[in-house]
């Protein structure tokens, strides 16, 4: 059976336990353009639990993926502080911080940002190379992704040869590569059409029933509506959830 | 009468010879005008002539000299062969002529009557003496074509990345219904620009490349003569061949985008 | 992966990476050729100088070893002082002169060198005998030619030529022992060599004791410099020229190439970095939103900056090994060129191949590969993860 979480989240699951992975404090993220200063997030405040599948939701421009960022360690907050496990990641240096989402957090784009030049095994393998695994084992585990995500037949192929749908779910299978705490996904049906965003939902669903915690962005309302918990945002902070 | 001109005789002889030497030779050894010095044929000689220099004179500009660094001094002529004890000989005769055909004419006379010694062109001599810097030419004709080749590659390189850069653009002109005709236009007047500019930059380094080493070598080998001269003619052929490379480059890289489909440029 | 991300990178613009490559070689030939004219000069001379053993040349005073006509007269005279020294084991005068072979109406001139065939090191012996006899003479291939003689052959030998009266100061019969190659020799120069006394004597009263040049062979161990200092302090009249002031005479004359070298050995370096950067910056700038996503999956900037550098090494050391070979060709082509200097002895190289010089280059271009990509890649690296996803998702 394959492997969606780490080994510490599954012996919680056998007790029953609970934990904190997402814990965010105050966060806010200023951007200066000039002598103008947007406030694209403001003093958000929040905690999500293992195992939680929640959906961001909100107009444009209310700071949705900017919160994602910030959580994603990709983006570092203006102030407040955002734990992840446990481990204030908001002042990590740059090598700490990559070094963190390697291992963490796994994260889907909404233009599936596969390397072209990779066959899709390769794209699912990179992150576990760059962790430093044995070329047998991330082989293995790139296999044994791409079989659960639909995409055993496909593993040779490159991005150019698959389609929009298939590309995301390479990306999401290299997302879970290394076993992360967490799911970040901004837009991920974004770029798809209804049928094969439809796909993406379901696979998502199915990440969530096999333990993996799950922060989506989007404006699809459908997805949003597969969601355990919906936050909603309006101008940088959190109306609702 | 007789008496006075033994007696004149006498005196010319107590007068000290005159020489001339070259500059080199006054400024290494610090003399001047005016100067009396030693001279004889065999080094360390006890005997030697006691000579006054009476002139200074520059050197000439003869490429067969330029690494030579002896120094020159000039002599009457009976000096000389007394002191070498040459007797009556010379090395060579030098003669001017009342142009062309006098000089044909004084040739074939000469030669056809000449015992012991023949007569040549100058110009003739000066391209037997010139073998030397024939070979530099050459060689630095060879420098120049290598590095030709080596540019052509590089702009024809250059070319290609720029053009790449612009494949989105160039997509979305042919997608709106911009022909592959004016695509390449725009890019070939493009690589012409670069390449006028360049020349025109490159002619402009060159000039000031030429002067350096004029300057430079001047002083090295103490010499007034040029070793590197930019004529309207190089200029002309280098930015001729600049602009020819910089087009043959442009066209090439515009090719290769025209003929690549509008969607595939844009990466689908 | 670095490697793996880096070698796909390559093939993904397979024309423009070969063209990257062709630019490399061809400033990477240069280069190399450049070095060896640098060095080659200066080294090939100096084998040429010491390949018999002899470390110290005299010449007329003021002039360098057959520059001029000049002779030092008083040949024995200098032989007996420079006896004097132990150290001095063999003392070789050499005479140059121009004979002339008379074959019926023709008469066929050489330049002809008088010396001592048992300590001379003028010339090697191809076939035959050296000329060890009086009424001896051995020529090179130019001279057999020319005369049309083979070994055995009896030729009218002539020298000492006057213009004046057209009649020559000593003619001899000379036995042609042997086939020689002038060690110093011009490339086409018809030379010839007999016994010294021999050349001395068909050259007119003014040259019976006359000599163009001596090669001095000092004991092992002897300091060069101080038994040259030995004999300009007792022979007045001759230049002493050791080896190292010949090369740095000749260092003198040929300044020009090696500055030469030098300037177009740093432009060629030049052009194949500047090549390489310009590749390697467009090819980061067009994969800027694909190193966001790297470091936002969690490549260290290290790796980006490895994968990005390897592409450039690649390059450069892809194209310096096929330049390498490039410029042992094109070395050759210019040293035909520059070997066609009149009078230069044939066996002068300009562009000698050390093994050094082959390293040199590589090692320089490979650092080049390395410093043309550590720029763009560091800038790329280290752009802000999430602004760039966004202006690249924007584009």
């Amino acid at each position: 059976m394959t492997t969606i979480r780490s080994a510490d989240a599954r012996s919680r699951d056998e007790v029953g336990e609970r934990a904190t992975v997402v814990e965010a404090r105050g966060l806010t993220r200023d951007y200066s353009f000039g002598k103008e200063v947007v406030h694209a997030l403001c003093g958000v405040t929040f905690e999500i639990m293992d195992g939680d599948y929640v959906a961001i939701v909100g107009p444009s421009g209310c700071g949705k993926s900017t919160l994602l960022n910030l959580l994603g360690a990709i983006d570092r907050p203006t102030r407040g502080s955002v734990a992840i496990n446990g481990t204030d990641v908001a002042q990590m240096s740059d090598r700490e911080a990559t070094s963190f989402r390697l291992r963490n957090i796994g994260f889907v784009f909404q233009r599936f940002y596969l390397m072209p030049t990779l066959s899709a095994r390769e794209n699912v393998e990179l992150p576990m190379a760059e962790a430093g695994k044995s070329r047998t084992d991330r082989g293995a585990r790139a296999k044994e992704l791409l079989a659960y995500v639909g995409l055993a037949a496909r593993e040779r192929h490159r991005p150019s040869e698959l389609s929009g749908g298939e590309q995301q779910r390479v990306a999401i299978a290299r997302a879970l590569a290394n076993r992360p705490a967490i799911l970040l996904a901004d837009e991920p049906t974004g770029e798809l059409d209804a049928r094969t965003g439809a796909e993406i939902i379901g696979l998502f669903g199915r990440l969530n029933r096999d333990g993996t915690t799950l922060i989506v962005v989007t404006h699809d309302e459908e997805l949003a509506s597969t969601a355990k918990r919906k936050i909603h945002m309006r101008d940088g902070v959190i109306v609702d959830g | 009468m007789f008496n006075l001109i033994v007696i004149l005789a006498l005196l010319q002889h107590a007068i000290p010879r005159t020489i001339a030497i070259d500059e080199r030779l006054a400024a290494d050894a610090h003399l001047a005008v005016g100067d009396r010095v030693l001279l004889s044929a065999i080094p360390e000689s006890r005997t030697a002539d006691t000579v006054i220099i009476s002139a200074i004179v520059k050197r000439g500009t003869d490429p067969a000299e330029v690494a030579r660094s002896e120094y020159r001094i000039r002599l009457h002529l009976d000096h000389l062969q007394s002191l070498a004890g040459y007797g009556d000989r010379v090395d060579r005769f030098a003669v001017a002529t009342r142009g062309d055909a006098a000089t044909a004419k004084a040739l074939a006379e000469i030669n056809s009557s000449a015992f012991g010694f023949e007569a040549h062109r100058s110009k003739d001599i000066a391209v037997g003496t010139s073998k030397t810097f024939q070979v530099v030419s050459r060689f630095h004709k060879a420098i120049g074509v290598i590095t030709i080749v080596a540019s052509a590659i590089f702009l024809l390189c250059i070319m290609l990345l720029k053009v790449e850069e612009r494949r989105r653009d160039v997509a979305a002109l042919r997608l709106i219904g911009i022909s592959r005709k004016t695509v390449m236009r725009a890019v070939v007047i493009e690589a012409a620009l670069l390449a006028l500019v360049g020349s025109a930059l490159g002619v402009g380094v060159g000039w000031a490349g030429s002067q350096f080493i004029n300057w430079y070598y001047r002083g090295v080998y103490r010499t007034p003569l040029a070793f590197s001269i930019v004529t309207p003619s190089i200029v002309t052929l280098a930015v001729a061949l600049s602009l020819v490379l910089g087009i043959a480059a442009g066209i090439l890289a515009s090719l290769r985008l025209v003929r690549t489909p509008p969607l595939v440029l844009f990466g689908r | 992966m670095p490697v793996a991300l880096a070698w796909a990178s390559l093939k993904r613009h397979g024309t423009r990476t070969l063209l990257a490559m062709l630019g490399v070689a061809v400033a990477a030939a240069m280069l190399l050729d450049m070095v060896m004219m640098s060095t080659g000069m200066r080294e090939s001379f100096r084998n040429l100088l010491l390949s018999r053993g002899f470390q110290l040349r005299l010449a007329p005073k003021g002039t360098l070893p057959f520059d001029t006509d000049a002779t030092m007269t008083n040949t024995s005279g200098i032989v007996r002082i420079l006896r004097q020294n132990p150290d001095l084991t063999t003392i070789s005068p050499v005479l140059g002169g121009t004979i002339h072979v008379l074959r019926g109406d023709s008469v066929i001139t050489a330049s002809a060198l008088g010396l001592d065939p048992r300590i001379q090191g003028d010339y090697e012996l191809l076939s035959g005998k050296d000329p060890l006899a009086p009424d001896e003479i051995a020529g090179n291939d130019e001279f057999m030619r020319a005369t049309g003689a083979r070994t055995g052959d009896t030729l009218a030998v002539a020298s000492g030529y006057d213009p004046q009266t057209r009649e020559y100061a000593g003619t001899r019969r000379l036995v042609l022992t042997g086939t020689i190659r002038f060690l110093y020799g011009a490339s086409h120069q018809r030379g010839a060599a007999m016994r010294l006394a021999t050349l001395q004597g068909m050259s007119g009263p003014d040259r019976s004791d006359a000599s163009s040049l001596f090669m001095i062979r000092v004991r092992k161990g002897t300091d060069v410099e101080a038994a040259g200092r030995w004999i300009k302090e007792r022979v007045f009249t001759v230049n002493v020229i050791s080896t190292e002031s010949a090369l740095d005479q000749v260092d003198e004359r040929l300044r020009y190439f090696r500055q030469l070298a030098v300037i177009l050995g740093s432009v060629s370096l030049f052009v194949g970095f500047l090549l390489v950067t310009t590749l390697v910056t467009v090819s980061v700038n067009e994969r800027i939103g694909e190193i966001a996503v790297m470091r936002a999956i969690g490549v260290s900037r290290a790796h980006v900056v490895q994968q990005i550098v390897l592409e450039g090494v690649a390059i450069s050391l892809v194209g310096a090994f096929a330049g390498l070979l490039l410029g042992l060709v094109t070395g050759r082509y210019l040293n035909g060129i520059l070997s066609s200097f009149p009078g230069l002895p044939e066996a002068i190289d300009f562009f000698l191949f050390q093994p050094k010089a082959a390293w040199t280059a590589l090692g320089l271009l490979a650092l080049s590969g390395i410093a043309a990509g550590v720029y763009p890649s560091f800038r790329a690296s280290s752009l802000p993860i999430a602004t760039t996803l966004r202006q690249e998702a924007i584009a």
